[in-house]
């Protein structure tokens, strides 16, 4: 994986393209990663092998992410699955002066304002993550498993608007993704169309 | 940041009573935000006002705030589709939405979405019931949109229209109709069919376009349609050595029995639909794919105008002759039983159906054999009009009692009496010859049916066939197996003879027309020698009715019939094979003083100078066309509106199946004629089809949209 890292980076290089658009494959082990939370700290991927790891790109200004937490959604399955063992990173890839771009302050702030359960809030303001990724929306959600392998990508359910009274009937993915697993079958639906606002990045 | 309903109308019931007194009509749904009117909607008609049964086209009109989107059916990487329910009264139906072509947006991090900026269309066909009570309906719809520039907010609303019922409508709107159904993708024409070939990778897709000129294009994209389960990452162009060009369209995730996509092919602002077709064999292996079909709701969608497209094949004047024939024939058995009555209906429709399925088969093969497949492309063959001449005659000369068919009588006699089984026979042949004379009369409905078969696999041209077979004689049926609505018909009597012999005249006036084809294709010589042919048949058909009846002996009949082939073939071969052939293709008499002949270089030219063209596609035999020409174009207000415009008027002329017309005309994804086309000079790649049968209303409106200088003029 990582000679693959470095011949797509080196051949990005020279096209004169910055991001490797290629998206991650199921099955493939996630791309690694580290980036500062919200207090000050540093996480990478690599610290949580053996759990399982859910990311999922945040934007508050964006109307299918307050979808998921006006209604308190996202926080329910953020607390359901910490509890089990499983970690939760949230990634906040706007760009400076973009929507949703937040420092390590406003971060908190938020966090408080909206009962955010997750592991950890973390900052990727240059987008470097997100374009390792591939995430394009708000919210769009990765499963990780304990092996770090990736066995999900996508929306977070199956109900692609931005209105809350949809949450109710729809199938969401990332529950299902993680309670096969835990219970040792395979992903019925490893990979769905994300919905959601565009990432505000920079370039 | 979703409106709130009640604080909207609060702030702007004033605004909205007003505007609704000052445009009576359209009722308009602002989106705020922070002050700012982010997108307006609202639902306009392209009709003033509802014809119960007839359908219509509404669209939701969407204004952006400059630099503000909303989204395509696919969106892209990020965003969501525009979305309207339609809140109709009972018995309404609505179709699906005609998006018009989106732009491809990209945003910062190779984002890239499909969408509209500034305003867009989004267009429905809506087909009212059969009869209303009301005298006005409301029409309503609930839609929701996304609409994103830096950030995203989505918006919704309720839109409406209130529309009078009434017995006729006009167009209204004409100008945003116009533009936006300029912007709809086409069908993919049929010879670019087998230049589009689909391959599945290990990860992606690949679009292989052969087709030259389109391969050069610097500015041709593909735009993926993928169904709901499909994750696809962007579209790659590439030009291979062989001047072919290929789209790698990734996928994350396909079902395994993909291997195409829907999509559109883009191009100068226009765009060809490809349907989804998934082949079932394994990927990689094969060089080659199924090329586009549609889908079934699509297939059954024109399978149906194939049958009302056959239905209405009947009222056609071409075909009417032999209606009253037949049903004439019905009179004749109604004392019959209703079994026997029954079997001509079935023998009729019979008729029907083998000419259809076997005109299939050879479009079929002909296809196959590679060459350019149109509808009633048997006409510019002119051997085949004077066949028809002959066929035609030879029935007129039974009817007025010349000869009588006695067919088969020594070989039949047996289990049925003869004359049943001749009454079959002949409503089998009633049912053929029918359907040969219904051809050349393009009825609206068959035009895009039938342009939909031509683009499409073997199977789907069949099928089509059979639907328009089916549509031609469902009356028949209907009429057969329900004898009692046959009693309603006079009783038989002497007089039975004289209306016989009065449908002989009208065959005499169809053979008329089918003469001036004649002239028209091959010049005033062609006509005099197969006069000359059908002057010996008629000898021959006399010859028959008085020396070859029942009466006279075996030998004697012998000889006649010796006689009459020796004629037959001697005439054939003298005046069609030698003198016939002999002509040649008559230059277009098509074309009067204030009409230019078309060329596609002319076309360009005219553009170029900055002028309106208005094209008719025309052809001699062609009565939809005439019709047009003397009811509409060649109208004093009709021709005085051109000249006003400054419209350059062009005649096409298919009468001999002219190829590069043919070209054309499948350009607009068209098999056949008629066909009206304006090119507005503000806008020459935005070319306007004008519906195959004309009203001057319909002209006069598209004439003052091409040119609204003259309109605001005059």
């Amino acid at each position: 994986m990582k000679t693959k890292l470095l011949i797509l980076s080196l051949t990005t290089l020279c096209s004169g393209a910055l991001f490797a658009a290629e998206a991650p494959s199921i099955g493939a082990p996630a791309p690694a990663f580290s980036l500062p939370n919200s207090q000050g700290k540093t996480d990478s991927l690599g610290q949580f092998k053996g759990k399982y790891v859910v990311l999922e790109w945040f934007n508050p200004g964006c109307p299918f992410v307050q979808k998921h937490y006006k209604s308190g959604n996202m926080q329910k399955l953020q607390k359901e699955f910490t509890g089990k063992n499983v970690v939760w990173l949230t990634i906040d890839s706007s760009a400076p002066g973009q929507e949703g771009n937040l420092t390590p302050a406003e971060a908190s702030k938020q966090i408080a304002e909206w009962n955010i359960k997750s592991t950890a809030f973390l900052l990727d303001p240059s987008g470097k993550v997100g374009h390792e990724y591939a995430a394009t929306n708000t919210p769009h959600m990765f499963v990780i498993d304990p092996e770090g392998k990736l066995i999900y990508s996508g929306a977070i359910d199956n109900k692609p608007t931005a209105n809350p009274a949809d949450i109710a009937d729809a199938t969401n993915y990332v529950k299902a993704a993680l309670d096969e697993s835990m219970a040792g079958k395979p992903v019925q639906t490893p990979n769905s169309r994300a919905y959601g606002c565009s990432i505000k990045y920079d370039r | 940041m979703v409106i709130n309903e009640m604080n909207w109308l609060q702030r702007s019931a004033r605004l909205l009573l007003f505007a609704a007194l000052l445009f009576a009509s359209p009722h308009l749904r602002a989106q705020k935000f922070e002050g700012r009117d982010l997108v307006n909607a609202s639902l306009i008609a392209d009709t003033t006002a509802i014809v119960p049964g007839r359908a219509f086209t509404a669209g939701l009109l969407l204004k952006m705030a400059p630099t503000w989107h909303t989204y395509w059916q696919y969106p892209g990487d990020a965003g969501i589709p525009t979305e309207i329910k339609w809140q109709l009264p009972a018995g309404w139906k609505a179709g699906p939405i005609r998006w018009p072509i989106p732009l491809k947006l990209t945003e910062p991090g190779e984002i890239q979405i499909y969408g509209y900026h500034d305003e867009v269309l989004l267009m429905t066909e809506l087909t009212p019931p059969a009869t209303i009570a009301a005298k006005s309906v409301h029409l309503a719809a609930a839609v929701g949109w996304l609409v994103c520039a830096k950030i995203c907010v989505p918006g919704n609303g309720n839109v409406q229209l209130d529309l009078p019922v009434g017995g006729a409508a006009s167009a209204a709107n004409p100008a945003v109709f116009a533009k936006f159904r300029a912007q709809l993708s086409r069908n993919l024409p049929n010879d670019a069919l087998s230049a589009i070939h689909w391959q599945r990778e290990a990860k992606d897709f690949r679009l292989t376009i052969s087709d030259r000129s389109l391969a050069q294009d610097g500015n041709v994209d593909f735009f993926p349609l993928p169904g709901a389960t499909t994750v696809l990452g962007h579209p790659q162009r590439q030009q291979t050595s062989d001047g072919s060009l290929v789209f790698t369209i990734p996928f994350e995730s396909a079902a395994p029995g993909i291997h195409s996509l829907a999509g559109l092919i883009v191009f100068d602002h226009q765009a060809w639909s490809l349907g989804k077709s998934t082949s079932l064999s394994p990927g990689p292996a094969t060089a080659k794919s199924a090329p586009a079909s549609s889908t079934a709701r699509d297939l059954l969608k024109f399978l149906l105008f194939g049958f009302i497209g056959g239905f209405i094949l009947n009222l056609m004047p071409c075909v009417l002759p032999v209606i009253s024939l037949k049903i004439f024939g019905f009179m004749q058995h109604a004392g019959d039983s209703r079994a026997k009555i029954f079997g001509n209906g079935v023998a009729f429709s019979a008729g029907i159906f083998v000419w259809f399925v076997g005109l299939a088969l050879l479009m079929i093969a002909l296809k196959a054999a590679g060459h350019q497949i149109t509808w009633a492309f048997q006409f510019t063959n002119p051997l085949f009009v004077v066949a028809m001449s002959a066929v035609v005659l030879v029935f007129a000369l039974n009817l007025f009692g010349v000869f009588e068919i006695t067919l088969s009588a020594r070989a039949s006699g047996g289990l049925l009496g003869w004359s049943a089984r001749e009454g079959y026979a002949g409503s089998f042949f009633q049912g053929v010859f029918a359907t040969v004379l219904a051809t050349p009369c393009t009825a609206p409905f068959l035009g895009s049916a039938l342009g939909f078969a031509f683009a499409a696999s073997a199977g789907v041209i069949l099928l089509m066939f059979v639907a328009i077979a089916a549509g031609m004689s469902a009356p028949y049926l209907l009429l057969t197996a329900q004898p009692a609505w046959l009693r309603f018909l006079p009783r038989p009597g002497a007089w039975m003879v004289r209306v016989k012999q009065f449908m002989g005249f009208l065959l005499i006036a169809t053979l008329l027309f089918l003469l001036w084809v004649l002239g028209a294709e091959r010049g005033p010589e062609a006509i005099v020698w197969t006069g000359a042919f059908l002057l010996v048949l008629s000898i021959v058909c006399w010859m028959k009715g008085s020396f070859s009846t029942p009466a006279n002996s075996f030998s004697q009949r012998l000889v006649v019939c010796a006689l009459m082939a020796l004629l037959v073939l001697g005439g054939g071969y003298y005046f069609i094979g030698e003198k016939f052939r002999a002509t040649r293709i008559a230059a277009s008499s098509l074309t009067p003083n204030d009409w230019v002949a078309f060329t596609p270089e002319r076309l360009r030219d005219e553009l170029a100078q900055g002028r309106s063209v208005f094209v008719d596609f025309t052809a001699a035999w062609c009565i939809t066309c005439k019709f047009n020409e003397a009811s509409v174009l060649e109208t004093a207000v009709v021709k005085n509106a051109f000249a006003r415009a400054g419209v350059v008027k062009m005649k096409a002329d298919w009468t001999n199946a002219d190829p590069v017309i043919t070209k054309t005309l499948q350009q607009f994804g068209r098999v056949g004629v008629p066909l009206y086309v304006l090119y507005p000079a503000t806008s020459p790649d935005h070319p306007v089809v004008l519906p195959e049968l004309l009203t001057q209303t319909l002209v006069l409106d598209s004439l003052q949209n091409a040119a609204p200088k003259v309109a605001a003029a005059h």
